[in-house]
């Protein structure tokens, strides 16, 4: 019984999503990360926010974000702070915890070659933040750029809610 | 079943472990944090009228410079600003700026946060003793609201020219209980090779708070500057001044219509040239609706109207940090292109002012970070300066530069 009780506990630690785990917590973004968040959260509507301490209208944002997750809790959202600048771990937990995300699943860029971290999620990317990514249940991308209009992201979690069938979903996908 | 499950549990914690203590650590964008040349994030190059080669560069919170006679094989032994560490300013787009005049006086001006809150101030300094001492850094207004991104710019005559983006109005603004966009375009010019300068002035309201501007001379007295500005709607598209006199700042005249509606920060300013036969070439980047990557234009009338823009560069490959420089016979413009592993910088030239171009090719490459790649003439040759972390600093010149 004690065995089986600890290989649940294992196998239940391997297959939570990370950010369910973490609290105050700001996670490692390295090479292969991205691919890891979408590999956690895959099959569900996700929103990806990025944003930085030094960045003015990210802190116009982050406080509308707090209040979106607190309404909707078994959301799927993950803040990532790619900020330009390099910011002290302190500077971006007391940010993400004054806007009422500390229990959210978060990361922050750490690798010197940011570029390639960018390229990993959007070739396209330059780096201006905020920005916000949101990514349906069939892996399908909507990227906006600046401050994220909180009704387009309900709208869009709402029609993401109904379950498709398998064959729809692929249909869908194609 | 005990054991693998322990060890299981054992990785698993660890790996949380290993996470929370990496994010910890600010992995660099430079090679080691000391001052010396190997270990810069930023490079800033310039030679003087002698034929000197000198760099000023930002490493170990401090801002230091050396000279080469042999463009770039050996360089002197560096002498740091101030002597002690500063909270320099290093967002993307900010570096140091340097001139060195006919009397070989080294004029330099940069950023440092002046709070938490990365509010900047633009010191400046000069050496008159090529470079064996500098003056303590001293601010280039009195105003205690943010700057940012100073460009200093040599006229035929010996002056120096300085523009920078400054928030005071913005604060002026907001003590009032008014909005306001973006921040603004200042300026002032020193008389002696960049020991004082003058009262600073206004150029335009609402540009971008966080995008280096460029400067080049239109002629003696009449800078011209292109920056990022915040059109109606929160577009950041750029527009660009031509000084009539030393004190009076032209129209502002719009260089494209991209129209990119953004209230992000784009971190990333233009580059403009003008040639011996006044042709403005400006390079830019944009994500705007019109038109998305880099982009280049020209102007034959001073600067009132550009060429439709000409796209540089693969929006895919990330193509960023474009710079152009212009010579007597032609046009060089280089920018980087990252392709999942390797960060190359692309060159074209121009030999006739611009109006065609050569096909890319790949002049360099780095397989870690690296800074902007930027020109640089001797007034001869044109070369590239580029620091990468990898590789250290490098210095080429450009064959069949026109």
């Amino acid at each position: 019984m004690r065995r089986l009780s600890l290989v649940a506990f294992v196998l239940v630690c391997a297959f939570l999503p990370q950010g369910l785990a973490a609290h105050d917590e700001l996670r490692a973004f390295q090479r292969g990360s991205w691919q890891a968040i979408l590999n956690a959260h895959a099959g569900r509507p996700m929103m990806v926010n990025f944003w930085g301490v030094t960045c003015g209208p990210c802190k116009v944002e982050l406080p509308l974000l707090g209040k979106f997750v607190k309404d909707n809790p078994g959301v799927d959202v993950v803040t990532v702070n790619a900020d330009l600048v390099p910011n002290a771990r302190e500077a971006a937990l007391a940010m993400l915890r004054k806007a009422g995300l500390s229990s959210t699943e978060n990361w922050t860029f750490s690798d010197g070659f940011v570029e390639r971290l960018r390229y990993e999620i959007d070739p396209a990317w330059q780096g201006d933040i905020p920005r916000t990514m949101l990514i349906a249940r069939d892996g399908k991308i909507t990227t906006i750029e600046g401050i994220v209009e909180l009704s387009r992201v309900r709208e869009w979690f709402a029609s993401q809610a109904i379950e498709t069938s398998p064959e729809r979903a692929r249909q869908t996908h194609d | 079943m005990i054991r693998t499950a322990a060890v299981a549990a054992i990785a698993l914690f660890l790996q949380g472990a290993a996470n929370a203590q990496m994010s910890h650590h600010h992995v660099s964008e430079a090679a080691c944090d000391t001052a010396e040349l190997r270990c810069a994030s930023k490079v800033t190059p310039a030679f003087a009228p002698d034929g000197t080669l000198w760099l000023a560069w930002m490493a170990g919170g401090r801002i230091s410079v050396a000279r080469s006679r042999d463009h770039g094989k050996t360089f002197s032994t560096p002498v740091a600003v101030f002597d002690q560490p500063l909270k320099l300013d290093w967002g993307p787009d900010a570096r140091p700026s340097m001139i060195v005049d006919r009397h070989n006086r080294i004029a330099i001006a940069f950023s440092i946060f002046r709070d938490k809150n990365f509010n900047g101030e633009v010191l400046y300094t000069r050496s008159v003793d090529e470079g064996r001492s500098f003056k303590k850094p001293e601010p280039i207004t009195p105003s205690k609201e943010s700057q940012r991104f100073v460009q200093l710019a040599l006229d035929g005559d010996g002056s120096v020219f300085a523009a920078w983006i400054d928030k005071r109005n913005r604060a002026r603004a907001s003590a009032d209980n008014q909005s306001y966009n973006g921040a603004a375009l200042f300026f002032s010019w020193s008389k002696d090779g960049g020991g004082t300068y003058s009262e600073t002035r206004p150029v335009k309201d609402n540009t971008c708070e966080c995008c280096r501007i460029a400067v080049a001379f239109a002629g003696s007295g009449r800078p011209a500057v292109l920056f990022r500005n915040i059109f109606p709607g929160s577009v950041r598209d750029h527009a660009i001044v031509t000084f009539g006199d030393p004190a009076a700042p032209g129209k502002i005249h719009r260089v494209s219509h991209d129209d990119w509606k953004t209230d992000a920060c784009p971190h990333q300013g233009p580059s403009l040239a003008i040639s011996p036969k006044g042709t403005y070439h400006a390079v830019w980047f944009t994500s705007g609706e019109a038109r998305k990557g880099l982009f280049h234009a020209r102007s034959t009338d001073g600067g009132q109207t550009f060429s439709e823009p000409m796209a540089i560069g693969r929006p895919d490959r990330n193509a960023s940090r474009p710079y152009v420089l212009a010579s007597g016979s032609g046009a060089t413009m280089v920018w980087k292109e990252f392709d999942g592993e390797k960060t190359t910088v692309k060159l074209i030239t121009s030999g006739d002012d611009g109006k065609s171009w050569s096909q890319p090719r790949d002049i360099a490459a780095t397989t870690d970070a690296s800074d902007h790649p930027l020109l640089v003439s001797d007034g001869r040759d044109v070369f590239l300066s580029w620091m990468t972390k990898a590789d250290g600093y490098r210095i080429a010149p450009i064959k069949d530069a026109p």
